[in-house]
């Protein structure tokens, strides 16, 4: 087999694991009656995104990250700067995948405080139950 | 026995149905090389050749955070913000008293952890102050910081932590300190164009096209990159108090919150 077929197995490989685990997080979120596996598939979902938009910025190795290495007391060269451009990953994507991070973990804690809530006030965190109870 | 054949199925399928993709043509190579803007940002990040364009800084998901992308995550902060408050909200009614008490864990754990939580603040400012620099920034530094009211809290007690004086009121008003100086940093060139004249754009960092205006890139012959450092050493604030409010309304007991819920049912 060739580098080239290996090359797009391995792609397709990471691709498919990716959208079964989008899948198997979905119908979590969906058919899961208990608040808690629902915020636990809702993570896993959010995660998994983010792991896609690393992968579209990835560069393959040898690739740097995105931090100039280089001396920074003095201006660096215009040759080194060009090196660095051709050899690091994707900034962006990276970027917002932190941007995501921080809003996911704000929303999940918000979550988090709500179904604490539903547990205080109906003693359950099943959903079936919960809608059955009035208050 | 059952999960390890399902797991086995899992992973059986995925490999064939990978391999009928390569062999079928579908989906595609990943990884091939990045696009243009990526490009672009990677040349310009540290590039004093090119003062318009620059943030003069090494670190280029930091200058995207909080110079290309600045008003992103401002709004952002400000979903945070929200989310925190929602929190507050739903806790509202409920006291944190403080009163003595010698609970926690073990003599061992506690003469460790007072150990460890130095060490820990210290990683934490490094993280923050070295954002511009190296891997990490406001929101990482905040997060490895919020590490330490939540073990004080397993290893002490949240009495301790209301004792030493962290208490849901004061964490508030440093996190809204923390708030205000990003706001703050953000309005400088705004008031920097109104007393001198020269025309500025709200969350500007370096010269750009049509303003003179720059935060110092070097401040004592050390690199800062203009407001890249204040809006971390801000937003570390505001993260770090963030968590302590939440770790600290988490931790009060499910007696005391009964008796608020209960009292407002039966009105």
């Amino acid at each position: 087999m060739s580098d080239v077929a290996i090359d797009l197995f391995l792609s397709n490989f990471i691709l498919i694991a990716i959208i079964g685990t989008i899948g198997v997080s979905l119908y979590g979120i969906v058919a899961k009656p208990n608040l808690i596996k629902k915020i636990i598939a809702l993570t896993i979902f959010t995660d998994t995104a983010n792991v896609i938009a690393i992968l579209i910025g990835f560069r393959r190795p040898p690739s740097v990250p995105p931090v100039f290495t280089g001396a920074l007391t003095r201006p660096p060269t215009l040759e080194e700067l060009r090196a660095f451009a051709s050899s690091a990953v994707d900034p962006l994507p990276q970027a917002l995948v932190l941007t995501a991070i921080v809003i996911g973990m704000a929303v999940n804690l918000l979550i988090i405080f709500i179904t604490l809530q539903v547990f205080r006030l109906y003693g359950t965190v099943d959903m079936r139950r919960v809608r059955e109870l009035r208050g | 026995m059952r999960k390890f054949l399902i797991a086995a199925a899992v992973i059986v399928i995925a490999v064939l149905a990978s391999i009928a993709a390569t062999v079928g043509g579908a989906l595609g190579p990943l990884f091939n090389g990045v696009r243009s803007l990526a490009e672009f940002y990677l040349l310009n990040v540290f590039n004093p050749h090119n003062q318009t364009l620059t943030a003069m800084s090494p670190e280029a998901v930091t200058s995207i955070v909080w110079d290309y992308r600045g008003l992103d995550t401002l709004f952002e902060t400000v979903v945070f913000y929200m989310a925190i408050i929602g929190c507050v909200s739903l806790h509202r009614g409920i006291e944190l008293i403080r009163k003595r008490s010698e609970a926690g864990l073990s003599r061992i754990v506690k003469t460790v952890t007072k150990i460890l939580i130095p060490l820990n603040i210290v990683i934490a400012a490094s993280i923050a102050l070295h954002g511009h620099l190296t891997p990490g920034g406001g929101f990482q530094a905040g997060a490895a910081m919020a590490v330490a009211p939540i073990i004080v809290i397993v290893v002490f007690s949240r009495f301790f932590l209301l004792r030493k004086g962290v208490t849901k009121e004061v964490a508030l008003s440093l996190r809204s300190m923390g708030l205000l100086g990003i706001a703050l940093v953000a309005l400088i060139p705004l008031i920097a164009w109104v007393t001198t004249g020269s025309a500025a754009y709200v969350m500007q960092n370096q010269v750009k096209a049509d303003s003179s205006f720059s935060f110092p890139a070097y401040i004592g012959g050390s690199l800062v990159s203009g407001s890249l450092i204040w809006y971390n050493i801000f937003e570390f604030l505001a993260v770090t108090f963030g968590f302590t409010i939440v770790f600290l309304l988490l931790s009060v007991d499910e007696e005391t919150v009964r008796k608020v819920l209960g009292g407002e049912e039966h009105e």
